[in-house]
């Protein structure tokens, strides 16, 4: 029994010590950043016609979609007092661009726009000059 | 020597050796007592509260302290059955006998007096050593609720918002993106999905486990703050409790000196009557040899 015991109280401190060991570390937030970015990249591209964009936009889109799922279920950001993690949680609209777009039934472009201040009505009253 | 001439000799020595026992706990031969060091690691802070007791106990019953508590323990029991056949031997004899007993006796409480005050310093080595480990514990544990700055605590807030919205507007954005026939699942979609029901059948286990219960304080389910305060409350209770009986230990020690001290006096008593020391001459009784 003694043995036993021995052999256990070990051997649990070390699945324990398992467990809350952290795992291979992959930066979600940098990864889902760097996706986002080359989506905007895609959408303000003017050198690529409409119908590429929109393929682009789908590609980008779906794969978006699964990064912003990663960073929204990641643990390890709990709590993570970094720049990049608070400013990526202080305005979830403009981070988890495909996620607030779908809910709101909007383009992402639109969103992201919309996140900037920018809207059609803003566009069509500037007036062209030189600063 | 006979045995009656050398209690003579021997009780007021016990009596002096034993008179130095009751003032001189605090001066423990700490260098002579085996250790225990346990550390107050992270892994022990992560550790489940009730396991983090069981976690202490095993490390002392691991150390050399625990090892000589326990010979001591066994040392004082034999020492105390000595002490027993020796006062029923008493009992029984008498004349010089009875004086040698006495004698053996006194040694054998002043070797019992020892080994308990042994135990009692090895006793509160072991108090004091998991009170200091308890409070670095407590310290770290504050040290980690502590790091919850405002700027911390708004962005712990912010990520939880987002997560229920998140969870809210899953069904939305699942029929918005992934509805369209040319946006098949992805296979991190898809993996998510199967291994998510897995862990959740894990989780709901670890929730049932026995050893997942809460630590349980009397009345209401305690965090790990309030059970450790506990166990440092229990523990500090230990040494008062020990410095109580250290103050017996001492009592006993006077008493066996006192004992000494008595033993000795009826030797020499017994001794000077025994004696053909002739009475002192007074003029007054010789005045026989000048009167003729």
């Amino acid at each position: 029994m003694k043995q036993s015991l021995k052999i256990a109280l070990p051997m649990a401190a070390l699945l324990v010590a398992a467990a809350v060991a952290a795992p291979a570390k992959a930066d979600t937030l940098a990864n889902m950043e760097r996706e986002r970015a080359l989506l905007i990249e895609t959408m303000l591209d003017g050198e690529i016609t409409p119908a590429e964009r929109q393929v682009r936009l789908e590609g980008a889109q779906r794969r978006l979609l699964d990064l912003e799922r990663m960073v929204l279920r990641d643990d390890k950001l709990v709590g993570r007092n970094t720049p990049q993690v608070r400013r990526a949680f202080a305005n979830y609209d403009l981070t988890f661009l495909v996620h607030a777009s779908a809910e709101k039934s909007r383009a992402m472009a639109d969103t992201w726009l919309a996140q900037l201040g920018i809207s059609t009505q803003s566009v069509m009253s500037a007036k062209q000059g030189r600063r | 020597m006979k045995p009656s001439k050398q209690a003579l000799f021997v009780g007021p020595s016990l009596a002096l050796v034993l008179a130095m026992f009751a003032p001189n706990y605090a001066l423990a031969k700490s260098a002579e007592l085996p250790s225990w060091q346990p550390v107050a690691s992270e892994k022990l802070i992560k550790l489940p509260a009730n396991y983090l007791k069981k976690s202490l106990d095993h490390d002392f019953a691991q150390s050399a302290l625990s090892g000589a508590i326990q010979e001591a323990d066994s040392e004082i029991g034999l020492k105390g059955q000595t002490l027993e056949d020796l006062r029923t031997a008493i009992r029984q004899a008498d004349g010089e006998l009875k004086v040698e007993l006495r004698h053996q006796f006194l040694a054998q409480k002043r070797e019992f007096i020892t080994l308990m005050k042994r135990k009692a310093d090895l006793r509160q080595r072991h108090m004091r050593t998991k009170q200091r480990t308890l409070e670095r514990l407590l310290k770290k544990l504050g040290q980690e609720k502590g790091a919850m700055t405002p700027a911390r605590l708004q962005l712990v807030s912010q990520q939880q918002q987002a997560r229920e919205r998140f969870k809210g507007s899953l069904a939305k954005v699942d029929l918005a993106v992934l509805s369209a026939p040319t946006v098949p699942e992805s296979k991190y979609a898809q993996e998510y999905a199967a291994n998510m029901s897995a862990v959740e059948t894990l989780a709901a286990a670890i929730r049932a486990h026995p050893m997942n219960t809460k630590p349980q304080l009397p009345g209401q389910p305690a965090s790990k703050a309030d059970f450790i305060r506990q166990m440092l409350a229990d523990t500090q209770a230990g040494v008062a409790i020990l410095e109580q009986e250290q103050n017996i230990i001492g009592y006993m020690a006077k008493l066996v000196a006192l004992d000494a001290m008595a033993l000795s006096e009826t030797v020499m008593d017994a001794e000077l009557g025994d004696s053909e020391l002739p009475i002192s001459a007074k003029p007054a009784s010789a005045v026989k040899y000048f009167v003729n």
